[in-house]
Formats: C-alpha cells, structure tokens, sequence
C-alpha cells in the first residue's frame, strides 16, 4: 500500500508533518519528497539555521525555496498541531526535539543516529513510549531491494548458515555542514556518522545484538584540513554464535570522486555469499568536469518516508524504530570505547 | 649463460604452477616428493630422483612446494647442502622456524625467498608501485579480501598445527601485502567464524583480521573458505590522503564469455596467453637474484615477519584480544639461531 495512490490522498484527511531544524541536509530530500505529495501538508523549523558556522541555505531562506511554510521556533511549529515531525538536527540536539515532540503528541522519525549518548538513546525511546507515539530512525538502506533480496534469500537458507559479513559505508568528509565534524554536536566522525546504517542492515539480518565490539579509527585522511575528529575506523563486532562481521565506515571518498560515496554488505555463509551494493547501480560516462555517475537506484528515502506516514495513518510502530536506533548506537558507543584501549568490549 | 638446475621438492596442487614456470624459464629440474613424481615429472619434462641427496646433487637451487610443516625441515637440508632455497608461502609453519630458516641460510652464505606471489601478480604490484609513487598519498584505510571454495576436506590445510589454518596458509597473502603497502605493524586483532576445535578448522570458515600499521593506517583483512565451487575471488582497496585505488579479480576480467553450446564445437585451442603468469615471473625474480646476489621485491626478513603476524591472528582469535607485535624484534630474534640442525629426509 502506498501514500502515493491517488484515491487515498483524496479520501484521507492530509497529514501534517513538520521537519524540525535544516542542520542535517537529509532534511533537503525530506523536504522535496513530502512537499510533492498531495497527502501531506508540510512546514518547517529552522532556528539554530542562523548560528550554523558554515554558509550552508538555512531557516526561511531554505524553506522559502523548498516552498515550505515556514515557522521561526519549534514551539511554534509544534503548537501548529503536526501528526508527526521528522528530527533532522544535530546529532546532539535530537533528544531535546524529540521530548519536545513526543510531549506534543507528534509522532517522530528521527535521523540517525538516534542520539550521541546511550542515555539520551534510551531516553527518548522511553518519552515516545510514554507519550504513545512511534518514533522511527531513519535508515533508509534496508528499503533497498537488494537488501530485501538479501535478507529473503539468507532467511530462506539459500546461504546456509551465517557466518560472516563485511560491510563498508564509505563516503566524503561532510564538509558543507560543520558540526558534523564538531564533536559538541556529532558526537564523533566517521565512527558515529557511517558504522549505524550497516549495524542496522546487521541487525534485522541476525536478528541479534553484538556480544562484543572491537574499533580502531585514525585521523590520516584530511588531517591536514582542520577536521579534529575520527576519518578512518574499522569496527568489528562478534554476534551470539559466533557469526564475525567488520564494518568500514572511513570517510575515504575523495572530494573529487562522481558520487558521494556508498554502502556494502557481502554476508558469507556456509553455503555461498551475497553482496549488495544498494547505491552501485548508476549511468556512468564523462563530462567536461570529468567522471559522471548518475545513480538509478531506488529511490530509499521514499520508500522510508512511505513506511512512516503509513504507520502514522494506521497507528502502527514504524520499523525501524527507536529500539533499533537504540541498540545500534549501542555499537557506536561500545566502537569509541574500544578505541580509547584498542581492545575488545563485550556487551 | 649455464642452465639453472632446479631441484622441485614436492608434487601437489601448487607444484603445476611452478613447474610451468621453471619449464618456461628453461631450467633443468629435477623432482623429489613422497607422492606424485613420476606424473609431473612425466607431464613437464623433468627428471625424478628418489632421495633428497640425489635431488641437491643435481641442483643449484632447491624449489620448496611441500605442506607447510615440512618447510623447515627440507629448508634446512637445502641450506646444508649449500643450495638456494624457494619456499612456499609460509616460509614456516611458525616465525621461530621461520627465522631459523633465514639464520641458517646466513650462516651458509645462500639465499631463502619465500614465495609471497600475490607482489607478482601485475595489479598488486601496479597498487604497490602507484602508492610508492604517491598518487594517493599516505595510505591510511585498506581492505583486502580473498575467498573462494574451500581446500579439500580433510587435508594438512585444515590442521593449525601442521601449519595450516586459513590465516597462515590463505590470509597470509594478505596480510603479506598490507606489510608491503602500509608497513610495520604494531597491533594485531582477529575473529574467525566457527571457530576451530582442537586446531581444525571448519570445512566453511571466514576469518578477519585488523592490523594497526606503525605509521597509523589500518587495515582490515577477509578471508574465506567457501562452500564448494564458490568462486574464487580477491579485492584490494587502498583510501589514501590524496585518493583512493582499488582492485577487484571478479570486475576486472578482460574476457567476458557465454557461449552456451562450447561444448559442441571443436576444432579451436587457446592461444597461449600473451602475459606471464605471476608464479613464472617470480621464479624468474628469485632465481636471478640467487644467481646474481640482487634483492628480489621479497625476502626471508618478509617471510619471517607475515608467519609471525599470522601468529598474532592467531593468538588474537584464541584469546579475543587485540594483540600488540613487534615484528622487529620476531626478525632480530637469536634464540633458535644456534639449535642443531637435524635431517632426517
């Protein structure tokens, strides 16, 4: 069932939604996507946009040219009764909008990571259970195809018996919005920013939590541009049963590269391996500026926005949700620990 | 210029490789193995002996392409009786025998190579020369994966105390190679899924392994041994500060083939393919710096140093700890440098 069937638009009541703050650009496409559809009324909040240290479009300037309506504080827009909002600001500052959101009776999907801390993760998981509303985190990569594909072929055991799998998401330093790259507010680099959507693919694939977590990380790649967190980690986490699986979360895209970056997932098991690449298929060639690569994949961020709006129209939990953002910020923060010793910590 | 006098020692799966090789390269070889001899012998032209005397009687340079926990033993014979030794990868099936080989090799004034022969293979050694030419500038994350169906069950290369294992006997390419490109390493952490029982290892098995390198860079190692007729396949990708380099033996084919009805037709035979095979080029490395006291792209010093970091692995897959080496000091290492020497051939 989709949102986008015409019939529906017409017969349901429309569905406000508000995008609470611009400091992640997620909440560009988000904007794009929702504003398109005939079912959905949209606004927007921005009122840190002004106080960002980078010259990225912000606040009214960026919703006026999202054409979306547009409030000054998120007061404000929660008081214009939203069914549901989407956190798109720094990662830090997600349990603050979310409290805020779920005391207003909004139900949240919330970008990831879910929170900077364990405590704030679990924090909010516990105000949207309070508050009776969903609260989603956004990861977009297991609404790939290819991912499904995956995880049909391995529950039907066409793979036998799990027994590892690598994962790598790869991809530039996000350098067009600052705090990304300030702790206060990201809580890390690439440890935060890219090892969450492989743990999340982990996760609804083994079906299980890591009993253990091994991280190392580096700042080599763009040492010498003033980034003061974490570029390279490689985390490796054992599940029950053994099943080994590492994840590259590097930021080793080169600026100049044709596309952002990527996600992978090779799963080895007794009977074969299957890896998916959700962002490889593209139109490749060149241009006067050099490699082209236009990416024709699925369209993720609207077949997760589907799952959300449709769990908020029939009152359902929305998966993945805040236990999932939960459990893999768990191996985030389980990854920086294990930095600080190099040695394994078990869960 | 004389003919190289090859004495083979061994005739298993990995002996056709360098039988072709030496044959191509025009040596006299002569062949000593418990099993097998006469085929291969007969199938490339060599001669068989029946005793390792015979063998060093006939060559300048002993070929080593035996299971792994024989190395030492065959090496140190070779060395006493004066020959150059090549050495399958390991060059041991531990870093005390390995450096044990290299010592007695330098007491004897011959040479030992181990036969790491991923450096020949032209796309390896193309990423080697691309980041010693600093096109990506300082490496700092690298992936290595290598996989394929498993070895035949039941053989040496399942058993870890007979210098098996998947990390000695497979992953050590790799690991072999992240020396080579992103240097010394001083940390070592590993898992390996099912874990082995009593130093077997399952038929299925995959193991990783993370090297933090001296300079910095980490690494993450892959290697599997798959289900049966899982092709075979390895990949390389190198992040570096100013770029990034990858390889891929299953996207990078020059032939891409279907021709459903092969089987009918006759009449046609494969050219000879126009490259080298990297085994050939290796031997014909090795054996000219043998010959001509040159240093080859690969030394005992590198042998003794990936047998010992495959031991971290292991050390770190029993113990599930991160591991810390010094793969100096494993190389600097008297201990075993004056321990008598037997043969028992």
């Amino acid at each position: 069932m989709t949102n986008l069937d015409p019939t529906r638009a017409t017969d349901a009541r429309k569905l406000k939604v508000a995008v609470l703050s611009f400091a992640h650009h997620h909440a560009i496409g988000y904007c794009r996507l929702l504003g398109a559809r005939d079912d959905i009324e949209l606004a927007a909040s921005d009122p840190d946009g002004s106080t960002a240290g980078d010259a990225a479009l912000r606040g009214a300037d960026l919703a006026r040219s999202l054409g979306v309506r547009y409030f000054p504080t998120y007061e404000d827009a929660l008081a214009w009764g939203p069914d549901a909002v989407i956190v798109t600001a720094e990662n830090s500052r997600h349990r603050g909008l979310v409290e805020l959101a779920a005391a207003a009776g909004a139900h949240i999907l919330c970008e990831k990571p879910l929170a900077t801390t364990v405590d704030d993760a679990a924090a909010m998981v516990g105000a949207a259970a309070d508050a009776d509303v969903t609260l989603m985190t956004a990861y977009p990569v297991r609404f790939s195809s290819s991912f499904q594909d995956a995880l049909a072929r391995v529950r039907a055991g066409q793979l036998g018996d799990i027994v590892g799998i690598k994962g790598t998401n790869n991809g530039k330093v996000p350098r067009d919005r600052a705090w990304f790259t300030d702790p206060a507010l990201s809580g890390g680099g690439a440890l935060v920013d890219h090892v969450v959507h492989c743990a999340d693919l982990l996760d609804d694939l083994l079906g299980a939590s890591p009993i253990s977590v091994r991280a190392v990380s580096n700042r080599i790649l763009h040492s010498g541009s003033g980034v003061s967190v974490e570029t390279g980690g490689l985390v490796t986490a054992v599940y029950p049963g053994g099943v080994v699986a590492t994840i590259d979360c590097s930021w080793s895209v080169p600026e100049n590269a044709a596309t952002w970056g990527g996600l992978t997932l090779q799963i080895t098991g007794t009977r074969g391996n299957i890896t998916v690449a959700p962002f490889a298929q593209h139109v490749k060639g060149y241009d006067q500026a050099g490699p082209v690569w236009i990416g024709v994949g699925d369209d993720l961020d609207a077949a997760m926005l589907d799952e959300f709006l449709d769990a908020v129209r029939s009152g359902r939990r929305a998966q993945p949700d805040g236990e999932v953002g939960l459990r893999t910020f768990r191996i985030v923060d389980a990854a920086q620990r294990s930095v600080l010793t190099g040695q394994p910590v078990t869960l | 210029m004389n003919t190289l006098r090859v004495g083979l020692i061994g005739a298993g799966g990995i002996s056709h490789v360098h039988a072709i090789g030496w044959r191509d390269l025009g040596a006299a070889v002569t062949v000593y193995s418990h099993d097998g001899a006469p085929a291969l012998a007969a199938r490339y032209g060599f001669e068989v002996v029946s005793d390792l005397d015979a063998l060093f009687a006939s060559a300048d340079l002993v070929d080593i392409v035996t299971s792994s926990r024989s190395h030492r033993e065959l090496a140190l014979a070779a060395i006493a009786a004066g020959k150059h030794v090549i050495c399958e990868k390991p060059l041991a099936a531990t870093s005390a025998e390995a450096r044990e080989i290299a010592a007695a090799a330098q007491r004897a004034g011959v040479r030992v190579f181990p036969a790491h022969v991923v450096r020949y293979f032209p796309e390896y050694a193309a990423l080697k020369s691309a980041v010693d030419a600093g096109r990506i500038g300082q490496p700092a994350v690298l992936r290595f994966v290598r996989g394929g169906e498993a070895p035949r069950a039941g053989s040496w290369f399942f058993d870890e105390n007979a210098g098996g294992g998947i990390v000695l006997d497979q992953m050590i390419h790799d690991l072999d190679q992240a020396l080579w490109l992103a240097g010394d390493v001083t940390q070592v952490y590993a898992v390996q899924s099912p874990p082995s029982v009593d130093g077997i290892v399952p038929d299925v098995v995959t193991a990783h392994v993370v090297l933090t390198h001296r300079d910095g860079a980490i690494s993450h190692v892959q290697g599997t041994w798959g289900a049966r007729g899982t092709t075979f396949r390895t990949s390389a990708d190198i992040a570096g500060t100013s770029g990034v380099l990858s390889v891929d033996s299953g996207i990078d084919t020059a032939v891409t083939m279907d021709v459903p009805s092969i089987g009918e037709t006759d009449g046609y035979l494969p050219p000879p393919a126009h490259a080298e095979s990297p085994y050939t080029t290796q031997l014909r490395e090795l054996a000219g710096a043998a010959i001509d006291g040159s240093t080859p792209r690969v030394t005992a010093e590198d042998g003794i140093r990936a047998v010992a970091l495959a031991e971290a692995a292991g050390e770190s897959i029993r113990t599930g700890r991160a591991v810390d080496v010094d793969l100096d000091a494993a190389i600097r290492k008297e201990d075993l440098a004056t321990e008598n020497v037997s043969v028992t051939a």
